[in-house]
């Protein structure tokens, strides 16, 4: 088999979200699988493990609900190794939990050995502010799963980088926005590490603010119920175009911004009625959370979302979205700067904000508040664009990465880029 | 006229079948006996409701005293009538909704639309000239293929004194499968180009 047909046939991406794990050969065509990145740690001291010791000592993939026990378990047992994007260095189980899902990933799409395959080239991509012992640590995991033969060579990728190459631009910003935080990384063909920027503000934030609007409204024994808060976020949780108007225009017209939602299945129906001028600080929270409105909730106890330093790597709390891209792009080559401004890609479940019909104009999609905040700080010729599949252009990115990059570059600590040839 | 009997259709006789006009009937009956037996008149309901196809209508038929033990909203919902008799007279006390069948007397007549037929007529003409037309090119095809063999000798003579160099073009990096099997998201990118050069011409700028 050529190398072009080995390619062809058996690249592999792997993408560890913050909430999902997807992963898959290039023969998957356009839809990896998708499983929770997430493991259970079964208790061995249970009767049924005891009479039965079935099961493994972490369990991932599809079988994991078959494991669950009491929702007090569940904190200590059940573990998202990247929820913010990154695995401590000493989280032995966080990178158990990895380890057995690279296992699972690799396993689920068995080859026969007699048709010329010598092992998997795997692209995986992590975070772009994972510290340099997380690209060790993985590689190490791949080092140990090529035992049985499934790995032939393997590379690490920034998330970013793969959604640059996901949606086809060369020369671009990327904002990957997940659950608990956000990065903005200007790219020009190669990652521009050192121009990065982060924030510790992600999709948890605004369900920090949709638990306060509850309890404010009358929903408190709701707003501790974490799924449930995530639906109503979800649901009636509007970006503003300008909050000064849109809270304006809210109060002036109650019954056309009016936020109700009842849940499927039950009797239970949230109601904000004349409070329903308060779904706008969901979404301007995400974009911005510097506005005086949101002093009063930090001062009845919400935390502010403060600095934080990860790895090398310092989190910035109240930037706002504007400001960061400003701050990642003037960081750049001045020739490069208007470029980037030019390419703007959102990327991440956060940037997911409906827009009603009735309320255009009010409402807008993440896109046009970002170009809204952008205007404001004089930055006029931009364009930003949702990439086109927010949830699978990671994966893309990385079959791309794989099937392209040659054969013979090696892996370099210094570029982070090159494969890790681990066979053949 | 009345009615017509047909050979019974149950083994143990039971089902009784007559013929009036276009109508067809079956009738089963049950004895004292059956009514006490498990599932019997559930058996007999369902035997009959297979006839579904070849039926318009079915009627449970029961003494009047057995009346009020049934409940009529069942044999409304499922369709069936329910006639009771005594000693004086027959009453139909649940009229039975008609089955639906395919009727295979109805035939469509259509009348064909005047123009659809000229256009068809048109069609067929412009088919027949494409295949003459074809006729035509197919046999300038084979003798121009005779021509050429004939004069090919000649030609490679005429070519002696020339030299032939292949004509090159910037050479691509880009890595291409044997195959179309590439998924839909390959197409067109940019950096496949700009990845298959990794390692090759440009200096990469170092992580960090």
């Amino acid at each position: 088999m050529s190398l072009e047909n080995y390619r062809s046939h058996y690249t592999f991406g792997m993408d560890f979200g913050t909430s999902d794990f997807k992963f898959g050969p290039i023969t998957c065509g356009e839809n990896p699988w998708i499983v929770n990145n997430r493991g259970y740690f079964p208790d061995k001291r249970s009767a049924v493990y005891r009479a039965f010791e079935t099961a493994a000592d972490v369990v991932v993939g599809d079988d994991v609900p078959l494991y669950l026990q009491s929702s007090e378990d569940l904190t200590a047992r059940l573990v998202y190794p990247m929820r913010n994007g990154m695995v401590e260095k000493s989280d032995d189980n966080a990178w158990r939990v990895v380890s057995a899902l690279c296992e699972f990933g690799l396993n689920a799409y068995p080859t026969k050995q007699n048709n010329g395959f010598q092992g998997y080239n795997v692209v995986a991509s992590l975070s772009s502010v994972s510290p340099r012992y997380m690209y060790e640590r993985l590689l190490d995991i791949f080092k140990q799963a090529n035992r049985s033969g499934m790995v032939r060579a393997v590379t690490v990728i920034p998330q970013p980088f793969a959604v640059a190459i996901g949606h086809g631009v060369t020369t671009c910003v990327v904002i990957e926005s997940g659950h608990g935080n956000s990065q903005v990384c200007p790219i020009s063909k190669y990652p521009i590490s050192s121009a990065q920027v982060a924030l510790n503000r992600g999709g948890g934030d605004a369900n920090a603010i949709t638990s306060e609007i509850l309890k404010d409204a009358g929903y408190g024994d709701l707003a501790n119920e974490e799924s449930l808060v995530r639906k109503v976020k979800e649901q009636i949780g509007l970006v503003p175009q300008d909050l000064e108007t849109a809270i304006t225009e809210a109060k002036r017209s109650p019954r056309k911004f009016r936020a109700r939602y009842k849940v499927s299945g039950t009797r239970v129906e949230i109601d904000l009625e004349k409070n329903s001028w308060t779904r706008f600080l969901i979404g301007e929270y995400v974009f911005n959370p510097n506005h005086e409105i949101f002093e009063s909730y930090f001062t009845r106890g919400m935390p502010r979302p403060r600095d934080v330093k990860m790895g090398d790597t310092i989190f910035r709390g109240m930037l706002d979205f504007g400001d960061a891209i400003i701050a990642s792009v003037e960081r750049c080559p001045v020739e490069l700067q208007p470029l980037l401004y030019r390419e703007i890609i959102l990327s991440g479940g956060n940037f997911s904000w409906k827009v009603p019909e009735s309320l255009e104009g009010i409402a807008v999609d993440a896109p046009t508040k970002i170009k809204s905040l952008l205007r404001q700080k004089d930055i006029k010729n931009v364009s930003v664009k949702m990439t086109a599949s927010p949830q699978l252009s990671v994966w893309h990115g990385c079959i791309i990465y794989g099937f392209a990059v040659p054969d013979d570059y090696e892996w370099n600590w210094q570029r982070l880029e090159g494969w890790m040839k681990l066979s053949g | 006229m009345g009615a017509q009997q047909n050979s019974p259709l149950g083994m143990d006789g039971s089902s009784l079948s007559f013929t009036l006009g276009n109508d067809k009937l079956i009738v089963n009956i049950l004895t004292a006996n059956d009514i006490v037996q498990r599932n019997r008149i559930l058996e007999v309901l369902l035997h009959l409701a297979s006839f579904r196809g070849a039926l318009t209508q079915l009627y449970v038929v029961a003494p009047r005293l057995l009346g009020a033990s049934l409940d009529a909203q069942i044999f409304r919902s499922h369709g069936i009538g329910l006639l009771l008799f005594d000693e004086r007279r027959i009453e139909e006390t649940i009229k039975p909704q008609p089955f639906f069948q395919n009727s295979q007397s109805q035939v469509i007549t259509a009348t064909p639309d005047p123009t659809v037929l000229s256009e068809l007529a048109t069609l067929k003409s412009m088919y027949s000239q494409m295949e003459r037309a074809l006729e035509n090119i197919r046999a300038e095809f084979t003798s121009i293929k005779q021509n050429s063999e004939d004069k090919a000798p000649g030609l490679e003579r005429d070519t002696t004194g020339l030299v032939f160099e292949p004509v090159m073009g910037a050479p691509s990096l880009l890595v291409k499968p044997a195959d179309d099997t590439l998924p839909p998201f390959f197409a067109n990118n940019p950096w496949l180009d700009v990845l298959s050069r990794r390692g090759r011409s440009e200096v990469a700028p170092l992580a960090g």
